[in-house]
């Protein structure tokens, strides 16, 4: 069984499901692809627009959040490190 | 007496050459884990980070001590004055025997940090081993070859566990990572039996040199395939 999601995982996994959708989600999306609660969602999603690695805009009647390039260097990192993890079995 | 230098006067130089690379790739190595320590906050990535950091600054200090006594020997030749050779050594004595303890220190604690990392170890066996490895590097001042003979056995056993990983999930990085440190192991091995012919010392350095470019072809294909994964994902 796997392990409890730590940070770092949840980040990830927000991220990469926002990827899969060509970078650009709207927020319920969002919360279901990342098996996330509203409440858990909403501070991570604040943390990542405060840290500019993604960004809200509003399009019509809907919301989006959309990856920002900073935003997809750290996936890019996150993948490296996974990379790295299971090179040296950390 | 204390041996100090190894090397084959030929030689000279092309090992500090040899042993900066390895430098190189283990410093680039502990700064990526060290970034990514600061990401995930892992104590894993700190202890994979600092026994990296102790084995590159083990070979700064053996590329200070080649250096300055190549260049102490060269000197007095260029200038003629070589029967003051040994007295110049003579003075820098001090330097390269703590400089040749440093360096042992550094590699063993550096080696038993990463077992550590995979076998967990208790408060009393980390004072044990630490103890041990200081009894080694005292024998080793009269009897170098135990100090190789020690670091053979950490390389081994580090080069078992990396290749069991490989056996697990059957990664190429993983195979070429476990390949790596058991070719750095075999070179120990040319280390022990330098005093029978400098040569081996030659041979040592070359494979050993084979071993770090290994793991650095493994290093820059772990980049490369994050990158190509993230990539592909996008896509």
């Amino acid at each position: 069984m796997e392990g409890k999601r730590t940070r770092v995982d949840i980040i990830e996994d927000m991220l990469s499901s926002i990827l899969s959708k060509g970078g650009r989600i709207k927020p319920t999306h969002l919360m279901y692809k990342s098996n996330m609660s509203h409440v858990q969602m909403k501070v991570y999603l604040d943390d990542l627009v405060q840290k500019e690695l993604v960004k809200k805009v509003k399009e019509g009647h809907y919301d989006y959040v959309i990856i920002t390039d900073k935003g997809n260097e750290f996936v890019q990192k996150l993948k490296q490190m996974r990379e790295f993890e299971k090179a040296f079995g950390l | 007496m204390v041996q100090v230098v190894f090397s084959p006067k030929w030689f000279w130089g092309k090992d500090i050459f040899i042993d900066s690379i390895a430098l190189l790739v283990l410093l680039s190595i502990a700064i990526f884990a060290t970034k990514h320590y600061r990401i995930k906050k892992s104590k894993n990535y700190l202890y994979l980070a600092l026994s990296l950091y102790l084995i590159a600054l083990s070979f700064f200090s053996k590329i200070l001590i080649n250096f300055t006594i190549y260049y102490q020997v060269l000197h007095t030749q260029v200038i003629g004055s070589i029967e003051y050779t040994p007295v110049i050594l003579k003075s820098s004595e001090i330097l390269a025997v703590s400089g040749l303890f440093f360096y042992r220190l550094f590699t063993l604690l550096g080696l038993f940090m990463l077992y550590s990392i995979y076998e967990k170890q208790s408060k009393a066996n980390i004072i044990l081993m630490v103890y041990f490895i200081i009894i080694s590097i005292f024998f080793s001042k009269e009897e170098y070859y135990i100090f190789y003979l020690t670091c053979f056995i950490f390389l081994g056993v580090i080069s078992n566990r990396y290749y069991r990983n490989y056996k697990k999930n059957r990664e190429n990085t993983s195979g070429m990572l476990a390949a790596s440190f058991s070719v750095i192991a075999l070179s120990q091995i040319f280390f022990m039996f330098v005093n029978f012919t400098k040569h081996f010392y030659v041979v040592g350095e070359v494979i050993q040199l084979l071993g770090y470019i290994l793991l650095l072809v493994t290093f820059i294909l772990v980049l490369k395939h994050g990158r190509e994964k993230n990539k592909s994902r996008h896509h």
